[in-house]
């Protein structure tokens, strides 16, 4: 899929894109505390392709999901569906366009109304988004059941009745009721035990067939994003550290993060791993981001330049971007 | 910390302006009129119009505002309408007796409470714990001058332990506080059942029983400490009551309190002893809140970081 | 290889009573645990794992939890019969645990040097100011940096990946012999549980303890265990050296649990699938449990349930498939149809 997409025209650009929340004074005379959760991002994503975001708690990855559906207004930058911005758009014309960008959510109890049945909501996501007038809405249910593996009966059933595989096809569900092109999925399969989460990862592949969908996959779980995507784009502290194909990525990660980071999961497979590379200390904080390359402080490569100089996402092969002073160097 | 401490005594400004005020206008209305009470019964009109304009009372009422205000910033609250002794003398009086009789009352409240509160949370559901609550409930549903005549009737008249009224020897201490005190030990207590019920099934108590500790460190150390935070706040409002419950011991139990001061000059529209006391009552309260939330950031350090 | 045993259950079961019925948590649990191992239990949400590693030292609380039945032998000795008193001078001496959730398994209002120090002070007798001499000094150990500052902070100053360091100090400060580590890396981004599993390993090799270690990642126990007992409703269905269990899984459901991860070295089109979801434990079947979701169950499966058969020499598995009465049972119904 990825070889043909620089002939096709992307469906969602992400341009600069950047999320800062100002913490809440606690006192009087502190200065303004802000943390630069997204901090300038740039992206393209093209129709029919699954490109994954992947990066540990604070790395800014759900907050650029959050950013791009405007559940928090965007600091600054600009993200265009279909060559139209959504950040300069009135509500009402978000609403609109809201109809084809879906989200699935970690935690699908909580992303449901526990006092609605699943057809309630069904019904209610498809009149928002004026899909289907109502006399059609019943077979489009009943259709849409199906796809995601439930039976009909579950129709007139409450959230707390499911088990959390059964929930988050209910949220697949009530996503696709709407006849999306984009799905974001947050974490959609995180929670879940790995043989629910086969059957969910499975059936979202399923889908994305059937009905042509583009799906932007939020995860820290690097062998499920292996799994599903086509791209893979890295995130550190708010920053983009590298972006590829799959395979690419996987086979010769050029970012020292991302080598650490693919490293540091336990296998299986004890044979197939390379040396794991134990990256020391913490993730900074957002609130004071270290200077240069946000990574220096726990990279093992690292020298003056990059604690000076922040570096650019350069593509240095092709499809493959990576933000490293050194990337060159040190993948010879 | 510091600042959090300048912040909140800068806000007790508002926080006067606004209590003698509402003293101020809620005076104006309540029927019967100062001059006339203190003329006494019988006296001439034209002795009447006289103190009213020797008290300043045929000034409009903002004027009659604005002039006391300027006063009380100047530590002066005026003179008592009754006997033109300074308001403040009355008060320099009075307000160590309440404040003995609130000290013994909060500690009965504060004491009383989480020994019971502790007794019912270590064995849950167990006949302790009900009986405790039994009690707890009574301690609330009782008001507190019925709860004085009884223990007055009680230890003072039948069985003579005690004195029935007054305020000379700390025996007369023990009745009040223990009256006034009450309510607030049983709001307390079960506030901390449920905060230690609560705490003991946290992962921290687990890890606690699973490093071998003993119950009773167990409770005491790692339990107590985490559950009195919510306590804190309770007895930091109960406080409050506890101030307006003053006026009904001091005058069940004949004590020369702050409360029983206000209520009797209520009765003599004796209008700035009245708006002197309210507003030393609410300085001492607002202070007791300050003093409560600064414990409670002692208690809960990770308030200060969020 | 064959080091001493240190910790051996028997036929362990936990249930847990409520107005719902009786719910089979751990239903006859068996495994010995030598010195200087790591046993792993793996299983998927609600197989009973954590309620095992919690019935261990009796943490479970009671009601709704009720101990019915086995042994649990510490170097021979009954931790079951044990009074109160005798068991709180096992707990975080000879057996400690971690736990998983770093975040509140710590208390918010106490030092965590103090935390460590007190266990130091009960088990070892030591001196207020030797505790937390001793205690800075495990804080060093699990890789803390400026030891002295952290001992004086409290839980909510440091990160996750500090506080789980430091229930490890808390658990290994009296050297026990046995570690009970309740998915400690489970909350953890993978940088951190790289770093996280590196220490636990580093300091097996340095104390010797024997390791259970909880866990429904399969990839941490590749990485850490050496013996694998697989757990599905309540009992252990397969018990392996670590090193065959994922070359030659035995048990159908071990077989579904491998099949369904995604891989991270190579490309699959599909994920293999477990079909159905686990039995209620308030209503096990009555022959296998796995039986129902099972694409080798026959009648023998459905009709009684199986024991944990020795396969092999280091294997053991509860599956009829490797028995004759299976081969006799799948005949039958070829020879229905």
């Amino acid at each position: 899929m990825s070889k043909d997409l620089i002939e096709k025209k992307p469906l969602l650009q992400v341009i600069d894109l950047k999320q800062y929340f100002v913490l809440k004074k606690e006192a009087m005379f502190q200065t303004k505390q802000v943390v630069k959760a997204v901090d300038g991002i740039n992206f393209d994503l093209y129709p029919g392709e699954t490109l994954s975001i992947v990066g540990e708690s604070g790395c800014g990855k759900s907050t650029t999901g959050r950013s791009i559906l405007r559940l928090d207004e965007p600091t600054e930058g600009d993200v265009l569906f279909k060559g139209q911005s959504l950040p300069k758009m009135s509500k009402r014309e978000l609403r609109n366009v809201r109809g084809n960008i879906q989200v699935i959510f970690q935690d699908p109890y909580a992303s449901l109304n526990p006092r609605r049945t699943i057809r309630q909501m069904l019904d209610e996501a498809m009149a928002i988004q004026k899909v289907l007038p109502p006399n059609k809405r019943e077979a489009r249910m009943l259709e849409l059941m199906q796809h995601v593996g439930l039976r009909p009966e579950y129709l007139e059933r409450y959230p707390h009745e499911f088990s959390g595989g059964q929930r988050q096809r209910i949220g697949i569900a009530r996503a696709l009721a709407v006849n999306p092109e984009i799905i974001i999925c947050d974490e959609a399969v995180s929670a879940l035990d790995v043989s629910i989460r086969a059957q969910i990862l499975n059936l979202l592949k399923k889908l994305q067939k059937e009905f042509d969908l583009t799906f932007l996959f939020i995860s820290h779980d690097l062998s499920v994003v292996r799994h599903i995507s086509d791209r893979v784009m890295v995130m550190y502290l708010g920053k983009v550290v590298e972006i590829s194909d799959k395979s690419s990525l996987f086979d010769k990660p050029l970012h020292p993060y991302t080598k650490a980071l693919l490293s540091a999961i336990p296998v299986t497979d004890q044979t197939k791993r390379g040396e794991r590379i134990i990256l020391k200390g913490d993730v900074p904080s957002p609130l004071s981001p270290p200077v240069g390359c946000r990574f220096h402080t726990r990279c093992p490569f690292a020298t003056d330049l990059c604690r000076q100089k922040e570096p650019v996402l350069v593509e240095l092969e092709k499809n493959h971007s990576v933000a490293c002073h050194f990337a060159k160097e040190l993948s010879s | 910390m510091f600042l959090f401490i300048i912040k909140r005594l800068l806000q007790i400004v508002p926080v006067i302006l606004g209590v003698t005020l509402v003293v101020f206008l809620i005076m104006q209305m309540v029927p019967g009129d100062s001059a006339v009470i203190l003329a006494g019964e019988g006296a001439s009109k034209e002795t009447v119009e006289q103190l009213r304009v020797d008290l300043g009372l045929n000034k409009p009422m903002h004027e009659q505002y604005i002039s006391y205000i300027s006063n009380v910033v100047q530590g002066d609250l005026g003179n008592s309408l009754k006997n033109n002794q300074p308001v403040l003398d009355e008060i320099l009086i009075r307000l160590p007796i309440t404040m003995e009789l609130a000290f013994f009352s909060i500690l009965i409240t504060v004491v009383l409470g989480l020994i019971a509160g502790i007794i019912s949370a270590v064995r849950p559901y167990s006949y302790s714990d009900i009986g405790v609550m039994v009690v707890a409930l009574l301690g609330i549903s009782l008001p507190s001058f019925w709860l004085g005549i009884l223990l007055m009737y009680v230890f003072s008249i039948k069985l003579q332990w005690l004195p029935v009224a007054g305020w000379d020897s700390t025996a007369h201490i023990i009745l009040p506080a223990i009256t006034l005190g009450a309510g607030g030990a049983a709001i307390v207590a079960r506030m901390t059942r449920s905060s230690m019920l609560e705490v003991v099934g946290q992962d921290y108590i687990r890890t606690a029983k699973a490093k071998g500790l003993a119950e009773h460190v167990i409770i005491y150390k790692h339990a107590l400490r985490n559950a009195l935070i919510p306590v804190i706040t309770v007895v930091g409002l109960q406080f409050g009551s506890l101030l307006g419950g003053t006026v009904l011991v001091e005058s069940v139990f004949a004590i020369n309190g702050l409360g029983r001061m206000i209520v009797d000059a209520i009765r003599t529209r004796d209008i700035p002893m009245v708006q002197g006391g309210v507003l030393v009552a609410s300085l001492v309260f607002v202070f007791v809140n300050l003093l409560v939330d600064t414990m409670y950031r002692v208690f809960n350090k990770r308030i200060d970081l969020n | 290889m064959m080091n001493e045993i240190v910790l051996e259950v028997k036929n362990l079961k936990t249930h847990f009573i409520s107005n719902k019925g009786t719910a089979k948590a751990v239903d006859g649990i068996d495994f010995v645990l030598r010195k200087g191992e790591t046993l792993g239990i793996v299983g998927e949400s609600g197989c009973g794992k954590s309620m095992t590693s919690l019935s261990i030292l009796r943490l479970i609380p009671s009601p709704p939890g009720k101990f019915v039945d086995g042994e649990v032998l510490l170097n021979g000795k009954d931790l079951v019969k044990m009074s109160n008193e005798e068991l709180r001078k096992i707990r975080g001496n000879q057996i400690s645990m971690i736990f998983q959730e770093p975040m509140t398994s710590l208390n918010p209002v106490i030092p965590v040097g103090e935390q460590i120090a007190e266990a130091l002070r009960l088990h070892q007798g030591l001196s207020r100011k030797q505790a937390w001499d001793k205690s800075v000094e495990m804080i060093r150990l699990v890789g803390i940096p400026s030891p002295e500052k952290r001992a004086k902070q409290e839980p909510f100053q440091l990160s996750g990946g500090m506080r789980q360091r430091i229930m490890i100090a808390m658990a290994l400060a009296c050297t026990p012999e046995v570690l009970i580590a309740d998915e400690p890396t489970t909350a953890l981004d993978v940088t951190i549980q790289a770093q996280i599993l590196e220490i636990m390993k580093d300091l097996q090799r340095k104390i010797g303890m024997g390791i259970i270690f909880i866990t429904h990642d399969l990839g941490v126990v590749a990485e850490m265990c050496d013996q694998v007992g697989v757990m599905y409703a309540g009992q252990i269905v397969e018990h392996r050296d670590a090193k065959d269990i994922f070359n030659n899984p035995l048990h159908p459901y071990t077989q579904g649990l491998i099949g369904s991860l995604p891989k991270l070295y190579e490309d699959q089109e599909e994920l293999q699938i477990i079909e159905g979801t686990v039995p209620s434990p308030y209503d096990y079947p009555e022959g296998c449990r796995f039986a129902e979701r099972c694409p080798f169950s026959t009648d023998i499966c459905v009709q009684k349930e199986p024991s944990l058969i020795q396969y092999g020499d280091n294997a053991k598995v509860r599956c009829w498939k490797y028995t004759n009465e299976w081969q006799d049972s799948l005949a039958k119904e070829v020879l229905k149809s």
